[in-house]
């Protein structure tokens, strides 16, 4: 009887497993969207509004969900809390603290770093152009990132209760 | 006041300004940082260069210099880390702080059809403490009144760089704005209207004077003083206009309009005395018409500023007003 608990214990687990993995290749596009959305907003709000970049970035902030609002939240905390730094370092700051709690991967991160390089630091025209170039990465990572959730969606959903099974199998 | 600008400064520099002697701390009135070379402090008897450590240095060499990395992130800090919002003030070469501290700034400039763009690779600021100092306009106040009229006459205020003309309109402003006329018969306080271009007359943040110019004034902040000074006089009913640093044809052009609605005017230029300003071609023709009832002329004397002259419209000694002085009743005073 215990036995037979056990056994389904694992059955399930595997199968959890598999559906979170499916989850988070889900997540990374529609996150990657959001952020594309975030980006376009905050060139409004610099462009247009002429919005303070801290103002700008906790206005972000309330328009975003999930860990993108944590990360622009962070950073808007950080740039009006830490009088002598950066926006760069804050900006980093906000990415150590917040990353891990997104699905996205690295090379997502690597556009996001490269923004901060650039954000603040020059007039209107130039900030336009970088934010522009950012979110045309996202876009191509994004496809990317749609293929990959297309092709391993369903195969993790399958291989994680299959990989239960094979588990109980073999400790029978 | 230095206190105000330590939170501007990169952490190198803060901690160097923080660690000042009390008494430069007190008597600083500009700070100049310049890439690669020494830091220089402005103070009440002069300048010096200061060392790593915040004591004055004896020679140059000893001085402590601000890195590229210092000018960066005090550009960025300045501008609170936006510096897409501050790109009219780059075209012109200054930016105002809290406070109502102006900084200037120099550097390589970026043309656009032959005019200035922005100013890119910043390596010289310097950093003008605003002061506030209540009461200068008294002595000067009785002598620009015109009991007649019920007002002022139209006043110019004329001195060079960093003789305290700023501060002496903004405390005229103040005097006028609650009533503390010299003169009983002037009654209570008068509208006035303050045309603020650089932010240094009120020192305003989001609209609201940080310095104080009166119960009853208007600021209108940022604006171009001759659409500014327009503006005004349309929307705002001043029965006085405040303005700094006048000089520009369109300036005078609105100073006319003014005049034409009956509103008296207190204005400054920059200028070492009457002569200069009979040489600016469209202060010339305001002074040829008679525009101006009142020329104050400011000096500075062993560090410090005092009123060298009050001149009338003939550019003769003014005569001061028969004021009458009875103590005031009640204590309608601040």
């Amino acid at each position: 009887m215990i036995k037979l608990i056990g056994a389904l214990c694992i059955v399930f687990a595997g199968t959890m497993l598999g559906f979170y993995r499916a989850l988070q290749l889900s997540e990374r596009p529609r996150q990657i969207r959001q952020s594309i959305l975030c980006l376009q907003r905050l060139e409004t709000e610099i462009v247009y509004g002429i919005t303070p970049l801290p103002e700008a970035l906790k206005i972000i902030a309330g328009t975003a969900a999930g860990p993108l609002r944590t990360l622009f939240g962070l950073a808007s905390r950080e740039l009006e809390e830490n009088g002598g730094g950066s926006v760069q370092e804050a900006w980093e700051q906000a990415l150590k603290a917040a990353w891990s709690h997104t699905s996205m991967k690295q090379a997502e991160k690597d556009v996001f770093l490269q923004l901060g390089m650039t954000l603040g630091i020059s007039d209107r025209d130039d900030q336009t152009k970088h934010l522009r170039l950012a979110v045309r990465q996202l876009q191509a990572e994004e496809a990317a990132a749609a293929d990959d959730q297309k092709r391993y969606g369903g195969m993790w959903r399958s291989l994680g209760l299959l990989a239960g099974v094979l588990i109980v199998i073999l400790m029978y | 006041m230095l206190d105000q600008i330590e939170m501007l400064l990169p952490p190198n520099l803060r901690v160097l300004i923080s660690r000042l002697p009390g008494w430069l701390h007190a008597a600083a009135e500009e700070v100049r940082i310049r890439e690669g070379r020494p830091l220089e402090l402005i103070h009440r008897d002069g300048f010096c260069f200061l060392k790593p450590d915040g004591t004055p240095a004896g020679k140059p060499e000893e001085a402590y210099r601000p890195t590229r990395e210092d000018c960066n992130r005090l550009l960025e800090l300045l501008t609170n880390h936006s510096i897409y919002s501050f790109e009219e003030e780059l075209k012109r070469g200054y930016i105002t702080v809290k406070g109502g501290h102006r900084v200037g700034l120099a550097g390589r400039t970026v043309l656009e059809q032959g005019r200035v763009k922005l100013i890119r690779d910043v390596c010289g600021f310097n950093i003008r403490l605003a002061r506030e100092i209540k009461d200068t306009g008294r002595q000067v106040l009785p002598r620009i009144t015109d009991p007649a009229a019920r007002s002022v006459h139209h006043t110019l205020v004329i001195s060079p760089p960093q003789t305290g003309k700023t501060t002496l309109i903004r405390d005229l402003a103040r005097l006028i704005s609650y009533g503390l006329w010299p003169d009983l018969r002037m009654g209570a306080g008068r509208k006035v209207g303050i045309v603020d271009e650089r932010s240094e007359l009120a020192a305003c943040e989001k609209g609201v004077p940080r310095f104080d110019v009166g119960p009853r004034t208007d600021v209108m902040d940022g604006c171009p003083k001759a659409e500014g000074m327009m503006m005004m006089i349309r929307s705002m009913s001043p029965e006085i206009l405040v303005v700094d640093e006048i000089g520009r044809e369109e300036d005078a052009e609105a100073l006319r309009e003014a005049m034409h609605a009956g509103i008296r005017v207190i204005a400054s230029a920059h200028g070492g005395g009457i002569a200069d300003i009979r040489n600016r071609p469209a202060l010339r023709q305001l002074s040829q018409e008679r525009f101006f009832g009142r020329f104050v002329v400011l000096g500075r004397r062993q560090g410090k500023v005092l009123v060298e002259a009050v001149l009338d419209a003939e550019g003769r000694p003014a005569a001061e007003p028969l004021l009458q002085t009875a103590a005031l009743k009640g204590g309608n005073h601040d």
